[in-house]
């Protein structure tokens, strides 16, 4: 949690150069649709697009690695019993660690081992894909860009050079409308009953467990920040404390009465 | 903890914005399906590309339950006029969608269900809010001044992936 964020403010300055080329391009993976906005800025355009390509393989990877709904992926495997961790593909250890982090600093209310139907880090692996994806984007020396899957965002740098990404967070309530608008730092994570058209399971009780409309979640990384989405909506209200004491995160919940309820430090703008 | 109302009723661009990613633009910084590149986008996101010169569009076949079969396209010109295509019937997580889409010029004026089935009465309800985003004005994401949307919908997802393969035939950039 001590890691600064890719995109926080602070990594962009006046020294950056002006807004360049715009990349655009969407990914059909793991089931949602994950979008890319890429300023390429002064950087090599050929570059960015091989930093796009090498993106979207990681999305791949990631969705043929951790896909509950492909009998054959690892995942599928594990939750089978037919393979065991130390078959698994490196990767797979370093998601659950990451899981086991993110169910402790949730106080439970993210637990991908106590969910039915086995074990299913679901909740974690889209957001966990999504920053290395975004990590392909930096190193092929970008300015900016958001990697944006279904409906959670990993960013660094802003639209301009000195200005972060300006991110609405859907009203759960209103169709076409915003219940907020935040200055992204890094990751942009939101949880909704809208999003699954059923309450969501408690998993310290095993039983639907929903108190608010939706949750979001904000900070460096999105792979943390989508977890504690999923708990934050499982807690609802109460749940932002836990947010409050993560290093780097904030938490905002929009409650069944249609109000906004917030930690301190959450990057509302508007 | 800090508490307010609702305040803020912007645009819900998640949509739009991604329809305004499909086409690659390279080499222009126009992007009108981006309202963080241009404050003066006049045409409606999803037309991104058009009047940019070349672009080339690329679906990527989806593995995942809501698949749409892949098409690639490449178009210089936009054409004119009215037009409407079917696009693709999109089996979902919870139903099954198929949307009617019509474009006069660059701008979409319309989409319509021509299937919407859901399998339980929840995910109808979720339907019937969120199909209408696309049919209004919303298309535009310029009034928040934002680059994305935080909490997209899985019918909305299988939503966009219908409208896109209609966007494809209608050849619409």
């Amino acid at each position: 949690m001590n890691a600064r964020a890719p995109g926080a403010p602070g990594t962009v300055g006046a020294a950056d150069p002006p807004a360049g080329p715009v990349l655009g391009h969407v990914h059909a993976v793991m089931g949602t649709m994950v979008s890319f906005d890429v300023r390429v800025g002064d950087g090599d355009g050929n570059a960015a697009r091989v930093g796009l390509a090498r993106a979207c393989a990681r999305l791949d990877r990631a969705d043929a690695v951790f896909s509950t709904w492909k009998p054959n992926s690892p995942m599928s495997l594990l939750r089978r019993n037919e393979i065991t961790l130390g078959d698994a593909p490196a990767e797979m250890a370093e998601v659950l660690e990451r899981c086991a982090v993110a169910r402790d600093l949730s106080g439970g209310c993210f637990d991908p081992w106590r969910l039915p139907g086995g074990i299913d880090p679901t909740g974690l692996v889209k957001g966990w894909a999504a920053d290395r994806a975004l990590a392909e984007l930096r190193a092929a020396g970008v300015r900016a860009a958001i990697v944006g899957a279904g409906g959670d965002l990993a960013t660094f740098g802003g639209p301009e050079p000195g200005s972060p990404w300006r991110i609405g967070v859907r009203d759960p309530k209103a169709a076409g409308s915003l219940a907020c608008v935040v200055a992204s730092p890094g990751a942009v994570a939101t949880s909704g009953c809208y999003e699954r058209g059923h309450h969501v399971i408690d998993p310290r009780t095993g039983r639907p467990g929903t108190r608010c409309e939706s949750a979001t979640v904000t900070g460096p990384e999105l792979w943390l920040a989508d977890a504690l989405a999923t708990a934050l909506l499982v807690a609802g209200e109460a749940g932002l404390a836990a947010i409050e004491a993560v290093e780097g995160y904030e938490g905002c919940v929009i409650t069944a009465g249609g109000s906004l309820a917030m930690t301190g430090s959450f990057p509302i703008t508007s | 903890m800090r508490r307010m109302p609702i305040v803020v009723a912007g645009t819900a661009a998640g949509l739009a914005a991604v329809l305004g990613f499909h086409t690659e633009t390279m080499g222009t910084s126009l992007r009108s399906g981006l309202p963080g590149a241009s404050g003066t986008a006049k045409t409606p996101a999803g037309a991104a590309g058009a009047g940019g010169g070349s672009s080339t569009t690329t679906t990527t076949p989806s593995s995942t339950p809501g698949s749409v079969s892949g098409s690639t396209s490449t178009t210089t010109t936009t054409p004119t006029g009215t037009r409407s295509a079917l696009g693709a019937d999109i089996q979902y997580r919870y139903g099954e969608l198929e949307l009617e889409v019509t474009v006069t010029g660059s701008r979409i004026t319309n989409v319509q269900p021509v299937i919407d089935t859901a399998f339980d009465p929840r995910s109808s309800q979720v339907n019937s809010y969120a199909e209408p985003l696309l049919q209004s004005e919303t298309l535009r994401a310029q009034s928040a001044n934002i680059s994305g949307v935080s909490g997209a919908t899985f019918t909305s997802q299988a939503y966009v992936q219908s409208l896109q393969a209609a966007l494809d035939k209608l050849g619409f950039k």
